[in-house]
């Protein structure tokens, strides 16, 4: 077993007077300060409202949206398995049966619960059929009411992936 | 007392007033500017009335309202409710008063009469400043105990064994400088300051006394709560320190006041150790004397700097949406600082032409000398800020050791040295 034998520091005058270490810390920062105050469009931040993230990706989980079918009905078929597999609960399916013989069962109602939601994508992992997706690219959700923020089946099936820039 | 007078004695206690009180908002956006670009991050530079952001300046008086109005929110559980509310007064109020014994200039004499250009005219100088930057420190006793809340109880002590080390520091440091001069009036140890040390360097303090500058920057630090000592309020330790129960404008009292004592502590550094009012080089007498050449040299040298300040700002302060507000400020403040520009030149142009009074001459000496002050001032506030955002905070013992082991005996041997190098001079 070979021995590792770490330095201490602070023991010598030059560390024990703490002024160089105090204007070397300074240094650096005036530096950064003169650097941005000279040329301040080399900052990096943005002004958010108006000018939008530029790297969302098409993995980035947004608010969710259900998928169509060709002849653009709903693919769900209220399987319940998104609303198991959901950490907060905030999923709330009432099934009903399918008419049209596409396939047995479709949900009456369908509604997030974006203020519940964590959005951890547990839903979009569970659903057999890829009705559910999170790939709309929205990160800020507004609304003025709390019941705006209860998303109804049809406002998520209104709402179509991100175009890929 | 003539119009002339009162004119004089109004404009110190308006100068006085702009120093401390509306140092503080400047303070704030300083504080949060400076701040971001040390940090790679803009700060607040949103806020705007009519499109006029002046750089952000406008979030502090944005803040300033958010203050007043907010609802005045008082825990059921305090007591002492007149203590309680009186705690930020103290703080506020000292702090404000120890801004008053600073020159901003030299003294103006009309006729025979002799006008202190400060706040006050006192003569107490040094001393007043000490009194009133130790009372600040019952307030924020009184306010943590009045909290009824042991974090607010545990700031407020360690504020108090913060201040009562630092302060015996601190006034041994001063000792040794006011050795140097022959008062404690701080006009007078300006004056002083305007000589020339062995004909080469300005005799400012930080040249003649470096250690006790040290010593004294470093406890100034302390006594106005300033990072690395703002233990007081160690949020990551005790909530928020001794203003944890505390909101509204009873919180921004202190807030208020711990900038203004900040700026105190800065003017009161400037005066003793940077030369107060005084231009480098060029006394009172000398600028008596050479007004129309420096004059004379203004006219050019401001609008030169004007002109670079435009190209500055035009490069900088750009607002990308096309129709808002904000995008039509540059060309706006363009205008005003070329009709500011105009104004001087106008003034200077008539001072050269018709020649100068003697009292416009002090005058316009007063005005430059004010200018210098405010200079410095921010200057050494600026100093005290980016320490803030340089170094972290102290562990509470490194800083009683630094206070009592340190500081206090290196006091010492300096006021010996001094004593025994001023006894030997004279003998």
């Amino acid at each position: 077993m070979g021995v590792k034998i770490v330095q201490r520091h602070g023991k010598t005058l030059r560390e024990k007077l703490y002024l160089p270490a105090i204007f070397g810390g300074m240094k650096t920062t005036l530096r950064h300060f003169t650097a941005n105050l000279s040329d301040t469009p080399q900052i990096k931040t943005f002004s958010y409202p108006e000018e939008q993230p530029q790297d969302i990706t098409e993995r980035y989980r947004g608010v969710h949206r259900l998928t169509k079918r060709e002849d653009g009905s709903v693919r769900c078929v209220a399987c319940f398995m998104c609303a198991t597999a959901c950490p907060a609960e905030c999923i709330f399916i009432e099934a009903q049966e399918r008419e049209d013989g596409v396939d047995e069962k479709m949900p009456r109602r369908f509604d997030i619960d974006l203020l519940e939601c964590v959005f951890c994508g547990a839903c979009v992992e569970a659903c057999p059929c890829d009705a559910i997706r999170m790939d709309s690219g929205i990160f800020s959700f507004i609304g003025k009411k709390r019941e705006d923020f209860i998303q109804t089946k049809e406002q998520l099936l209104a709402r179509e992936a991100k175009e890929n820039r | 007392m003539s119009g002339l007078a009162i004119g004089i004695v109004v404009l110190n206690v308006v100068l006085a007033l702009l120093f401390s009180l509306g140092a503080a908002p400047i303070l704030v956006w300083i504080e949060r500017r400076v701040a971001g670009l040390i940090q790679d991050r803009l700060g607040p530079n949103r806020c705007h009335i009519a499109g006029v952001r002046l750089g952000g300046l406008v979030q502090s008086l944005a803040d300033m309202l958010k203050l007043f109005f907010k609802e005045d929110f008082r825990a059921n559980a305090i007591r002492e409710k007149f203590l309680f509310s009186f705690a930020p007064v103290i703080v506020f109020v000292s702090a404000f008063l120890s801004f008053m014994v600073m020159p901003f200039a030299d003294d103006i004499y009309v006729g025979s009469e002799r006008f202190i250009m400060q706040g006050l005219p006192i003569d107490l100088g040094v001393l007043w400043f000490l009194a009133l930057a130790g009372l600040s420190v019952y307030g924020i006793m009184i306010g943590g105990w009045a909290s009824r809340n042991k974090y607010a109880l545990l700031g407020a002590m360690r504020s108090g064994a913060q201040v009562i080390s630092y302060e015996a520091a601190m006034g041994l440091s001063l000792i040794s400088v006011l050795l140097c001069y022959p008062s404690v009036q701080l006009g007078d140890i300006v004056r002083a300051q305007g000589e020339l040390l062995g004909g080469v360097l300005p005799a400012w303090g930080i040249f003649l006394q470096p250690l006790a500058a040290l010593i004294f920057i470093v406890t100034a630090f302390a006594e106005a709560n300033r990072t690395p000592f703002d233990l007081a309020e160690g949020e990551s330790e005790i909530v928020g320190g001794f203003h944890t129960e505390y909101g509204a404008m009873r919180f921004g009292l202190f807030f208020v006041g711990e900038y203004v004592a900040m700026s105190a502590s800065s003017a009161l550094i400037v005066t003793l150790f940077f030369g107060g009012f005084q231009l480098p080089y060029l006394d009172t007498q000398t600028l008596h004397v050479k007004m129309p050449l420096i004059l004379g040299a203004l006219v050019f040298l401001v609008p030169l700097g004007s002109f670079s300040f435009i190209r500055w700002m035009r490069k900088h302060n750009r607002w990308r949406v096309q129709n808002d507000p904000r995008s039509r400020e540059s060309a706006w403040l363009t205008k005003v600082i070329v009709g500011l520009n105009v104004v001087f030149l106008l003034g200077a142009g008539y001072g050269l032409i018709v020649g100068l009074s003697s009292f416009s001459t002090q005058f316009v000496t007063a005005l430059l000398q004010v200018a210098t002050f405010a200079f410095k001032l921010l200057a050494m506030n600026f100093v005290f800020v980016w320490v803030r955002w340089t170094l972290p905070r102290f562990r509470y013992d490194q800083l009683q050791m630094l206070g009592w082991k340190v500081l206090m005996p290196l006091a010492l041997v300096n006021i010996v040295v001094t004593a025994s190098v001023i006894v030997l001079k004279g003998a």
